[in-house]
């Protein structure tokens, strides 16, 4: 019973003020300052040491590694697809197409994102021998093929610095991600399927959408450092019906068993899917 | 309610009794009228006070400190989902995932801690249930056997030896009756027809509900039955008094409002943190929310109830049944226990202690089963007196139980004769075919005006009369004495040595018979002699010796007082016995020990007045009741105070309860025994109310919060040490249970600090808490005692909490802080082994958490999508829970002890824990192996030496841990002892 008795509040302020600071034993929180003095150091020591042992075993760890290829790939096995330009927002394209400022921003995205791809910059790229898996594991030095931006043909941006936008007939670069040592087998291709029939026409290029096997495997951002994944253009060439209203397309790698397309809780695993609104 | 009682029924004679209940004192209620009053008056049993309804108790189980705050938490989390489904992100379902598995887990303990309750207070309710009550009625003229339960007002009852069933008013005939439950005063009293009383409680015609009818028959009227009876209003009396809260409810108490103060207060500072860095408010409530739930131990009150209901299973074999389950670690915090004498520290039952005879006092056995009678029984006068006690005697055993050992044996007659009875028949073989060969004549019972008993038996020849009775109304009809076997007059040597004798043994709190005899011609007293004319027949007899009886100490007692002794325990006695039996027994007990002295004593040994007896000379102190009475206010804590060894004789159970407030007010924690109805309100008012399973009554054993099966004072003393076990099992097991909320903690911390993809998931962190790890802190219930806590002093419940200073820092600061690196090395390790470097790490939360992101680069140059990036989070998660489950299994290893080697405890003594632990690393294996766990709860298979990762650091705590317990065993006192002693 005499718990439950309430102690005044002046008092209850009195004695969190003593805990605070007592001036009579020179306790600050319930402890001197000697006493503060050993438990801190204590746990600078404590800590000091836990710190040191967990930096040690990270350099051990990091010995270990090396850092050409990562020690295990198996959480990637299968590459996701990716397009440029990228929306900001969700995958969704809108512009008009006569209105040169709503669709700059895909412009400008393609033109940076293909600067790598210039023919300057591949001087040091070698020609491979299209269709086959262009194995380097021997070489010292990894070898990156070319990849000639003339293959996308009217989305090369040489022949239409607007990349068919002011024309209604968009392009759209599909790209693979980058995995180590991946060999895609058979003869993989992109195929782009609209969800409603009717209202696009779709073109590839390179024609058919094939993905050379000549750009894989890839080697590692070290050893493979001028490497340049391989691109398909889908030219999406809107018919008149399909203006002013959002065409939903879907991307996927075919013809290649060992790139998966169906992965029910990955949308982006060998498939990617995207909307389009033009507008005139 | 407190008012007294009005009745006046017993003044009323027979025929206006029939008139006002409508009945007839020969053939009793009609059927049809007993069922309607049945029906008006409901049964005839004693309410169990009214507890809470069952949902309220629900509620409450729902509604704690920390209860509360997981239901916000998962309010958080519901709120959050909602927020994101209406801005259209979907695939953000975790927020819904988590808020249900709270809802469910907190659901799923809340029914545990329900059901825990709901049991316990089922006990007490099959204790009732065992034996229903018959009761012989007579109704329509008709006698039958009914329920007690169905008894109504106006029933006639006929009664016999057996429990009164409602109030009774006598109409015929009489019997005796014990009141003890009622008054505490346990000599059988008469009951008879006569009004002898103005008050109901002193008047002989009525016997009441819950009392013992020892002998004789009764028949009469009912005049109130159940919660009307005297005894059910002093039992609703009881129900008036607020139960103390144990303390460690008290304990847990404060210790979940800590807990749940810091998670508020961990949880408020991260929000603001992650407010300031400039994460939306939404985001920054679910980091408030998930560092609530990494901080507070969900699994603890499961833990802490667990591992009472098992000591409570343990302490059931050993005859303690606990009723509230808290109230096991209260024992262990006793330091008074106030107990009754007759039937705890006694063995309740009267036995023959001493006999005096040829001027020698001889000690008879009064153990449990009388097995060896070892005084010596060569003498002739021993020849005489075994005689006149086995036919001076009116008690006989029971029919039909031949092969029964002789002290079980049930018999018919008083205390007194039967021990007496059981005596002779041990000592010199069977009493019956003794009585065949010399037959009783006549015989003169005691009554209370003689004090003595006479009888005349043949014996061939001759006739012998004998005679028992008070030692100097015997000596009175007395002309010579035995010695050797042969009669000598009485000389004043003889006196003196009787005396002696007499005096020696009263003062042992006995009661003392004498017993003499004398040859008389054949037929001196012819059968169909008045047995009044026998007192003056009985005169110039030979004295043949002194029997003492005592209700002996159980055999157990004296060693479980000194235990109680060493543990610091004071055991006050409290009867309401004579002052000088219950101060005779508390020192065969050891009550009050050896060399102890009372007032009386030293005055007695100084020859001074008592008043001039310095207090403090004396130890021990015998009050009575009628002092107690007298008493200024705070005289009896000062007398407690004063006097280490007390005993209180005499008392009324009132006063029981004006005794437990003063050891209350002292700052001690009591337990009381008690069995009676009255004892309830003293049992309710004690921190641990103790109640006699087989003496209590049911009003008691519901006041109690502890029932002794077998009314042993030694099982009470067993309570106490297992108390004092799952006291230090717990603060074990508490200490287990703490040390990971820290490494659940740290990777929010990091998680919103330094922006590395999250390493530990909500959901994982319940999983930790709830499933893995609630074995083996349970296990650590069964953890044997480190040294012999009996030896060590009553914990202060003020001081010596069950979670301090040292045992948090250590646990959070120390253990919790190692296993937090263990977690974050092997995450890092598992990141980088899948081409995340640390550094890259670092800073990556925002791209990582991207779900737009499908192509975020490794340390490689590889390309992850947001599905992929989330497996790997999952394999963080997974890997985070086995580091902790790794250094948790190091943990429980260090708990086993606190000061004690690992080594010298026996690292796999406990079995329990072994199992445990090896249950906890195949529930690991489980969670991480079986398919569909990472679309579920987000547990994904690892490699092998991510196991092994966490191992170097749980053989740091191990090794750690040895050093502190080192440290403290070597120097105790020391700063290293005070910081690092939990």
């Amino acid at each position: 019973m005499s718990k439950e008795t309430k102690k005044p509040f002046r008092q209850s302020m009195a004695e969190w003020r003593q805990f605070i600071y007592n001036p009579n034993s020179g306790e600050f929180l319930g402890r001197t300052a000697k006493s503060w003095g050993l438990i801190l150091l204590f746990y600078l020591v404590f800590y000091g040491f836990l710190a040191a042992l967990f930096t040690f075993t990270m350099w051990v760890m990091l010995q270990t590694l090396s850092s050409d290829i990562p020690k295990y790939r198996d959480r990637i096995s299968s590459p996701g697809l990716m397009i440029s330009p990228k929306p900001d927002t969700a995958l969704e394209f809108y512009f008009n197409r006569s209105d040169s400022q709503s669709y700059s921003e895909y412009v400008t995205t393609l033109q940076n994102f293909l600067e790598s791809y210039n023919d300057s910059k591949q001087s040091q790229n070698i020609v491979c021998t299209p269709g086959q898996i262009f194995d380097q594991s021997d070489a010292a030095v990894k070898k990156a093929c070319q990849f000639n931006i003339s293959q996308l043909g009217q989305c090369s941006g040489k022949e239409d610095a607007n990349f068919g936008y002011s024309k209604g007939t968009p392009c759209v670069l599909v790209k693979m991600n980058r995995v180590i040592g991946l060999k895609p087998e058979g003869e993989p291709r992109i195929e782009c399927t609209p969800k409603e029939e009717g209202m696009v026409n779709i073109n590839y290029f390179p024609p058919n959408g094939v993905m050379d096997l000549m750009y894989f495997p890839y080697y590692g951002k070290s050893l493979h450092a001028h490497y340049l994944q391989p691109l398909v253009a889908v030219q999406l060439a809107i018919r008149p019906n399909g203006t002013k209203e959002e065409i939903a397309i879907e991307c996927k790698i075919l013809g290649s068993p060992n790139l998966k397309n169906q992965d029910d809780r990955d949308k982006f695993l060998g498939r990617i899917a995207f909307k389009v609104l033009m507008s005139e | 309610m407190k008012r007294e009682l009005e009745l006046d029924d017993h003044k009323l004679d027979v025929k206006e009794l029939e008139v006002k209940y409508s009945t007839s004192a020969t053939k009793g209620l009609s059927e049809a009228a007993a069922t309607e009053r049945l029906l008006r008056d409901g049964p005839n049993e004693l309410r169990p006070p009214r507890g809470t309804p069952g949902c309220v108790r629900f509620g409450r189980q729902l509604a704690g400190g920390l209860q509360c705050l997981m239901w916000v938490a998962a309010a958080i989390c519901l709120i959050a989902y909602g927020v994101q489904e209406g801005e259209g992100d979907r695939g953000s379902s975790d927020n819904l995932y988590l808020a249900v598995a709270l809802i469910a887990s907190w659901s799923f303990t809340g029914c545990f801690g329900y059901y825990q309750e709901f049991k316990s207070t089922n006990i007490i309710a099959s204790f009732r249930n065992l034996v229903p009550q018959q009761a012989t009625v007579i109704r329509a003229g008709q006698t039958l056997q009914v329920n007690a339960a169905e008894l109504v007002v106006g029933d006639l009852v006929d009664q016999g030896g057996d429990r009164v069933p409602a109030d009774i008013l006598l109409a015929a005939q009489g019997c005796k009756v014990d009141n003890s439950s009622l008054t505490g005063e346990s000599e059988p009293q008469t009951r008879s027809p006569e009004c002898s009383h103005d008050s109901h409680l002193e008047t002989r015609n009525i016997a009441f509900f819950s009392t013992m009818c020892l002998e004789g028959t009764a028949t009469g009227l009912v005049i109130s039955t159940g919660d009307r009876t005297v005894i059910g209003r002093i039992a609703s009396l009881a129900s008036g008094v607020e139960n103390e809260r144990t303390p460690i409810a008290v304990e847990i108490e404060h210790f979940v409002d800590i807990i749940a103060g810091l998670a508020v207060l961990f949880g408020a500072t991260f929000f603001v943190v992650a407010m300031l860095i400039g994460y939306p408010f939404l985001r920054a409530l679910v980091f408030f929310m998930a560092i609530v739930v990494a901080y507070v131990p969900e699994g603890l009150l499961a833990t802490v109830t667990v591992c009472l209901s098992l000591t409570a299973k343990r302490l059931a074999r050993r005859s303690c049944v606990v009723k509230n389950l808290e109230a096991v670690e209260t024992l262990g915090s006793t330091s008074v226990i106030c107990s009754d004498k007759t039937g705890t520290l006694t063995q309740n039952r009267m036995t023959v202690a001493h006999l005096w005879f040829d001027g020698q006092v001889h000690a008879a056995d009064t153990t449990e089963d009388q097995s060896g009678q070892s005084f010596d029984q060569s003498s002739e006068s021993w020849a005489l007196l075994s005689q006149v006690i086995t036919l001076c005697n009116r008690a006989q055993f029971k029919p039909g139980q031949e092969g029964v050992p002789v002290a079980q044996r049930d018999v018919i007659g008083d205390a007194s004769e039967t021990a007496l009875l059981k005596f002779a028949e041990v000592t010199s073989g069977s009493v019956a075919a003794a009585r065949g060969r010399y037959p009783k004549v006549v015989e003169l019972p005691f009554n209370s005006s003689n004090k003595f008993q006479v009888s005349v038996h043949d014996a061939g020849p001759q006739q012998l009369l004998v005679l028992k009775g008070a030692p100097e109304r015997v000596l009175e009809r007395c002309r010579g004495a035995l010695r050797g076997g042969e009669e000598r007059p009485l000389d004043p040597r003889w006196r003196q040595s009787f005396e002696g004798a007499y005096a020696e043994l009263g003062g042992r709190g006995e009661r003392v018979l004498g017993f003499c005899a004398r040859w008389l011609p054949a037929g001196s007293v012819p059968p169909g002699t008045a047995p009044e004319a026998l007192a003056e027949v009985a005169h110039g007899l030979c004295f043949a010796g002194l029997v003492s009886l005592i209700d002996p100490p159980r055999a157990t007692v004296p060693q479980a007082v000194r235990k109680c002794r060493t543990a610091g325990i004071r055991v006050i006695m409290v009867t309401g016995d004579h002052p000088i039996t219950a101060k005779a027994i508390a020192a065969a007990v050891g009550i009050i020990s050896e060399g102890s002295e009372t007032p009386e004593d030293v005055a007695e040994r100084l020859h001074l007045p008592l008043e001039q007896v310095d207090p403090r000379q004396a130890r021990a102190r015998v009050v009575t009741g009628a002092e107690l009475a007298a008493m200024a206010p705070g005289t009896l804590e000062h007398l407690l105070r004063t006097h280490p060894e007390m005993v209180f004789a005499r008392t009324s159970p009132q006063q029981k309860l004006v005794i437990v407030e003063s050891c209350q007010r002292l700052g001690a924690i009591v337990a009381v025994t008690g069995d009676g109805v009255n004892d309830s309100p003293a049992l309710k008012k004690a921190d641990i109310g103790v109640a006699m399973g087989i003496a209590g009554s049911d009003a008691a054993k519901n006041a109690a919060d502890m029932i002794l099966l077998d009314d042993n004072f030694a099982s009470i003393v067993t309570g106490v040490e297992q108390g004092r076990l799952i006291f230090d099992n717990l603060k074990k097991s508490i200490a287990y249970t703490l040390t990971k909320n820290i490494p659940e903690l740290t990777p929010y911390l990091i998680y919103i600090t330094a922006s590395v993809p999250l390493p530990l998931g909500c959901i994982t962190i319940l999983f930790i808490e709830l499933c893995t790890d609630i074995f083996p802190s349970v296990s650590l219930a069964y953890e044997r005692a480190e040294s012999d806590i009996m030896h060590l002093k009553p914990r202060n419940p003020r001081r010596d909490r069950l979670v301090n200073e040292p045992l948090a820092a250590y646990s959070y600061f120390q253990i919790g802080a190692i296993q937090s690196f263990a977690g974050f090395t092997d995450y890092f390790v598992a990141m980088a082994q899948e081409g995340w470097w640390p550094l890259l790490v670092l800073g990556l939360r925002p791209r990582w958490e991207d779900a737009h992101e499908q192509e975020l680069q490794d340390s490689y140059g590889q390309q992850w999508t947001f599905a992929q990036r989330r497996y790997q989070q999952y394999t963080c998660y997974t890997v985070f829970f086995i580091s902790i489950e790794m250094c948790q299994i190091a943990d429980v290893l260090i708990r086993k002890t606190r000061r004690l080697s690992l080594f010298q405890q026996g690292p796999f003594r406990n079995r329990t824990l072994v199992v445990a632990i090896v249950f906890q690393v195949c529930i690991g294996c489980f969670l991480c192996y079986c398919p569909g766990m990472p679309n579920v709860f987000n547990f994904m298979p690892i490699r092998f030496q991510w196991w092994l990762v966490p191992m170097p650091f749980g053989l740091l705590i191990l090794v750690y841990d040895e050093i502190r317990k080192l440290g403290v065993r070597r120097h105790p006192g020391s700063w290293w002892d005070r910081e690092l002693y939990y």
